[in-house]
């Protein structure tokens, strides 16, 4: 299966634990990871599964990296039916409120636009117990299982 | 072998450029050095010790170690043990990223009497720095003067509950000094008007998770700009807790004295409304960093460009931006410099790096830093993730340990 891991960072955290995914799929996938900034949301593609790994900054907003991809996908709309993602936030509950507000905000963003979300929107807590790594290898394979069922059958 | 960099100062922006060289030329040889036998600087000695998330920065910084090839090299003073030419002569490049850690003074008539204590000279002694001195007496209503940041995390820390600790890698004496510091009330005060004040709105959101404290908002005043109203608005939101510990938020003051005999007994100010008197037990100053004077840090930017301050030598990080920033910043700036330097590098094959640290009787390296780490945070006590080794001597002796085996 092709996937490609986006993630949207700001402090690295997403970056490094994105790449990590990428690695840990790529002895069965081909696997590439791409930082949000450098994708283009016309290049969507309904073989490809998308793993959105994203972090949340300030106040409940999006990471640097996925706010040039936020806007892109507001102004130009792209439809991106059949398109298949699923989401994994990196966020801290020290800031309780606003508490993986990027990757909430990236996900309704997908969907608006069409695309259908594999599996819940699973967050990690950095003021938790539990490495990032340890949470999002399961959900990763768990995401590919369901695309198994779906990537490439009609939508 | 496709050059030699040294980064002076292991901290945040030092481990991000080493990040970004490596991930650009992972050929390149990057040797990190500090001061002390520890690295990662601010995010061990400054982010807050309930901010662990924000800590958490550091496992990006222990893979460049554990998997890129970097190299730590700890305990080894610029100018004491090595200069600073010595390691332009043995290195390609050399940057400079020791950060700020000197507090700047409140230059003021009485900024100088006893009872007025630096924010950084504070948190060091909170955070357990080897070089820290002993914690002070606040009294009963420490004032804060600043209103960035660094004055909001002090404030948090000085008002949390016990209980509010938990999960930090607050030590043990900080945490009884805390538990018996008999702080009744605390104002802090900022020169600008609450709408342009310098805290970021998130800061403030989470003091409403305080549960010991009341908060008061005088003078806030209002705004027609949407990211300042929400600023007022987290203000607003802070005034319902029904707490012992009072803190009051006060705008729009600007120091011009310390007053008190031979200690600060009140800060007068100066405001749109004229002068006014604020007693207070101690003056906590949050008011910005600057160089510690163990580098001359103004002549060696006196030319920089663009992170350029002669060939081979460059700054990053506060050191060459000033006191302002988040850790993110430190990274984009950092990005921007590793490529200049990967432009500009041009490796000398006769230069011989290291070799002029290995010299060196007591420095610590990497994994004698995991040997710290491990030590730190194997057993911590209930409520704690973290027990820092405090003194130099111990984290040396530690860091050894594997090496007498």
């Amino acid at each position: 299966m092709n996937i490609n891991v986006l993630y949207g960072t700001e402090t690295g955290n997403a970056e490094m634990l994105a790449e990590d995914i990428a690695a840990e799929l790529e002895a069965n996938h081909e696997v590439t990871a791409i930082n949000l900034s450098d994708f283009d949301p016309a290049n969507f593609d309904a073989d490809t599964l998308y793993l959105l790994v994203c972090s949340t900054y300030g106040d409940g907003e999006l990471p640097a990296s996925a706010q040039p991809f936020a806007e892109k996908l507001e102004s130009e709309q792209p439809d991106l039916t059949g398109v298949h993602f699923g989401i994994f936030g990196m966020g801290d509950s020290e800031y309780e409120e606003t508490f993986n507000g990027g990757p909430k905000t990236l996900a309704e963003l997908m969907i608006a636009r069409g695309a259908s979300q594999l599996g819940d929107r699973i967050a990690h807590d950095a003021s938790g117990t539990d490495m990032a790594e340890d949470i999002a290898f399961p959900w990763a394979e768990q995401i590919v299982g369901m695309a198994d069922e779906t990537i490439g059958q009609a939508a | 072998m496709t050059g030699q960099i040294a980064i002076i100062g292991a901290g945040p922006s030092g481990c991000f450029l080493a990040q970004a060289l490596l991930k650009s030329d992972p050929a390149l040889q990057v040797d990190l050095i500090d001061r002390l036998p520890v690295p990662y600087g601010l995010v061990r000695y400054g982010v807050a010790a309930d901010h662990q998330g924000t800590k958490a920065v550091s496992r990006q910084f222990a893979r460049l170690f554990e998997r890129q090839g970097a190299r730590f090299f700890g305990n080894v003073s610029i100018g004491s043990d090595v200069t600073l030419d010595d390691l332009r002569g043995a290195y390609d490049a050399v940057v400079l990223a020791a950060g700020l850690s000197a507090d700047r003074a409140l230059a003021v008539p009485g900024g100088d009497l006893g009872g007025v204590f630096g924010a950084g000279k504070l948190t060091r002694a909170l955070y357990e720095h080897p070089e820290a001195e002993a914690l002070p007496q606040l009294g009963p209503r420490p004032l804060i003067v600043g209103n960035g940041n660094v004055a909001i995390d002090l404030l948090r820390l000085l008002a949390k509950t016990p209980e509010e600790l938990e999960g930090s890698d607050l030590g043990h004496s900080p945490t009884d000094w805390l538990a018996a510091s008999g702080i009744e009330e605390i104002t802090i005060t900022g020169r600008s008007p609450a709408a342009a004040a310098k805290f970021d709105t998130v800061m403030i959101k989470e003091l409403g998770k305080l549960g010991g404290v009341t908060i008061r908002v005088l003078g806030a005043g209002e705004t027609d700009d949407p990211q300042a109203r929400k600023k007022l608005e987290a203000l607003a939101a802070l005034e319902e807790g029904e707490g012992p510990r009072r803190i009051t938020f006060r705008f729009g003051l600007t120091p011009i004295a310390v007053e008190g005999d031979s200690r600060a007994e009140a800060v007068r100010f100066a405001s749109d409304a004229g002068e006014e008197v604020l007693p207070c037990s101690s003056v906590l100053t949050a008011i910005g960093f600057d160089a510690p004077g163990d580098l001359p840090r103004d002549l060696l930017l006196a030319e920089e460009s663009e992170g350029k301050l002669a060939e081979g030598l460059y700054a990053t990080g506060w050191f060459r931006r000033g006191p302002r920033g988040t850790i993110p910043d430190n990274r984009a700036d950092a990005k921007e410099l590793a490529e200049r330097i990967l432009t500009e590098i041009a490796p000398d094959t006769t230069k011989t790096g290291a070799a002029l640290l290995g010299a060196l009787p007591d420095t610590t390296d990497y994994s004698g830093w995991s040997r710290i780490d491990n030590a730190e945070t194997a057993n911590p006590p209930p409520g704690r993730c973290r027990v820092k080794i405090t003194t130099r001597e111990d984290m040396l002796r530690l860091a050894r340990e594997e090496e007498t085996q």
